[in-house]
């Protein structure tokens, strides 16, 4: 017995199109008004991890970090760590290790609070812990990237717009740092075609850019944007080779140490 | 690929589900229709181990002029796009383009004011996503995607 009609009768109003009907090429005009939103336009860290796991048979436990990242007084590199432990808090759902999602899930709280964007977090952080005491994989990678859009959204409502691309490039940072990694331990054209990102450093490029001149020129953003940079013409190839890849790695890392301090593994 | 028959079957399973999808409080009430019936639809999507991202894409569509949003995918994944509209829009269409603009081979769902586009990228890379308006006045639309 359906209880409620009104989805059943829009079934029987729906229309399914035949696959592959195409459309009209876009016109260059339709290209430039295409609209980047963070939201969207920039892919999670876990959309990289599934698609990785597809290619590869990551030892995802064995990329787990442990410990705090470094103290720091610097909202910037605050925002850009708490950014990379987004990216470890969806390689802990991969590693279905529940005690590491907890325990990043507690990092994170701690560099909102230092940012004063806890408020929101803190009731996340309680759902981050519930999910992880029940094994619920799927809504940990759907609390994980909430939890990142809330800490962007308060930041937004505090005039921190700045911080918010940051927290974007960490996890983005983070999660290039470690597909490499995987990629380079275990190489294949089909593993390396996931690097191909060029449109992404390009926009993190721009929007580091955009910031204002003295929190761009706050370490470590030169340094970051030096690394994109160096990292552009490594993930322009359809298909990046071994040594771009290892390159993009040890350039990845770099960054990573600059944000996080020196990695720290089980 | 989630079939379509599924699609439409877990359609209506989410139906009452969705109907409790939490509201940005900056939202206008047409504007949380939109995404709120979006997520009706990629609710569906879920019980196929597709995941539904926390961010959308709202605004405002009208006829010969679609709007356009790029994104980035990886090689191996499985998307489908979802976008709804509220009245006066009667029907919509969601569409998917490689980085030169060709448009690419997709999957469709269609159900008046609401559609989808199922895409598996064979290339990572950057792709467009257009939603037309065919039928209908200009309206709030709100577009979001899943992926597994």
């Amino acid at each position: 017995m359906i209880s409620n009609p009104r989805p059943f009768l829009c079934l029987l109003a729906a229309t399914v199109l035949a696959a592959g009907t195409l459309q009209a090429t876009l016109t260059k005009q339709e290209i430039a008004s295409a609209v980047q939103t963070e939201a969207l336009t920039i892919p999670i860290p876990g959309e990289f991890f599934s698609a990785m796991a597809k290619v590869g048979q990551p030892s995802w436990s064995q990329y787990l970090k442990t410990g705090a990242p470094a103290t720091t007084a610097s909202r910037s590199i605050i925002a850009l760590a708490l950014g990379t432990l987004i990216a470890d808090g969806y390689i802990a759902v991969e590693a279905r290790d529940g005690q590491a999602v907890k325990n990043i899930g507690k990092e994170i709280l701690s560099l909102a609070k230092k940012l004063n964007v806890s408020q929101s977090v803190l009731g996340r952080s309680n759902s981050i812990s519930d999910f992880a005491d029940n094994n619920d994989w799927n809504a940990l990678r759907e609390e994980l990237e909430a939890t990142q859009n809330e800490v962007k959204l308060d930041m937004a409502e505090q005039n921190d717009e700045n911080l918010v691309i940051l927290v974007s490039l960490g996890a983005w940072i983070r999660g290039v740092e470690l597909v490499s990694d995987m990629v380079s331990a275990n190489y294949t054209p089909e593993s390396a075609m996931l690097l191909r990102q060029p449109s992404i450093v390009e926009y993190l490029i721009s929007r580091i850019d955009s910031l204002p001149d003295a929190d761009k020129s706050e370490a470590p953003l030169p340094e970051i944007r030096a690394a994109l940079t160096t990292a552009l013409p490594l993930v322009s190839p359809e298909t990046p080779s071994l040594e771009q890849v290892q390159l993009l790695h040890s350039t990845m890392k770099s960054v990573c140490t600059l944000i996080t301090g020196p990695a720290k593994t089980p | 690929m989630k079939t379509l028959l599924s699609l439409l079957l877990s359609v209506a399973a989410f139906g009452s589900a969705a109907a409790q999808a939490p509201e940005e409080a900056a939202e206008t009430a047409t504007d949380s229709s939109a995404r709120s019936k979006a997520l009706e639809v990629a609710g569906a999507f879920t019980n196929d181990g597709y995941k539904i991202r926390d961010g959308f894409w709202p605004g405002e569509i009208e006829k010969d002029r679609g709007k356009i949003l790029e994104v980035n995918l990886f090689s191996g994944n499985e998307y489908w796009f979802v976008a709804s509209a509220t009245s006066p829009a009667r029907k919509i269409v969601v569409t998917v383009y490689d980085a030169s603009g060709k448009p690419m081979e997709i999957e469709r769902y269609s159900d008046g004011n609401s559609a989808a586009a199922g895409f598996e990228p064979d290339i990572s890379g950057k792709y467009f996503v257009k939603v037309d308006l065919l039928e209908g006045e200009k309206a709030p639309f709100c577009l979001l995607y899943t992926y597994k």
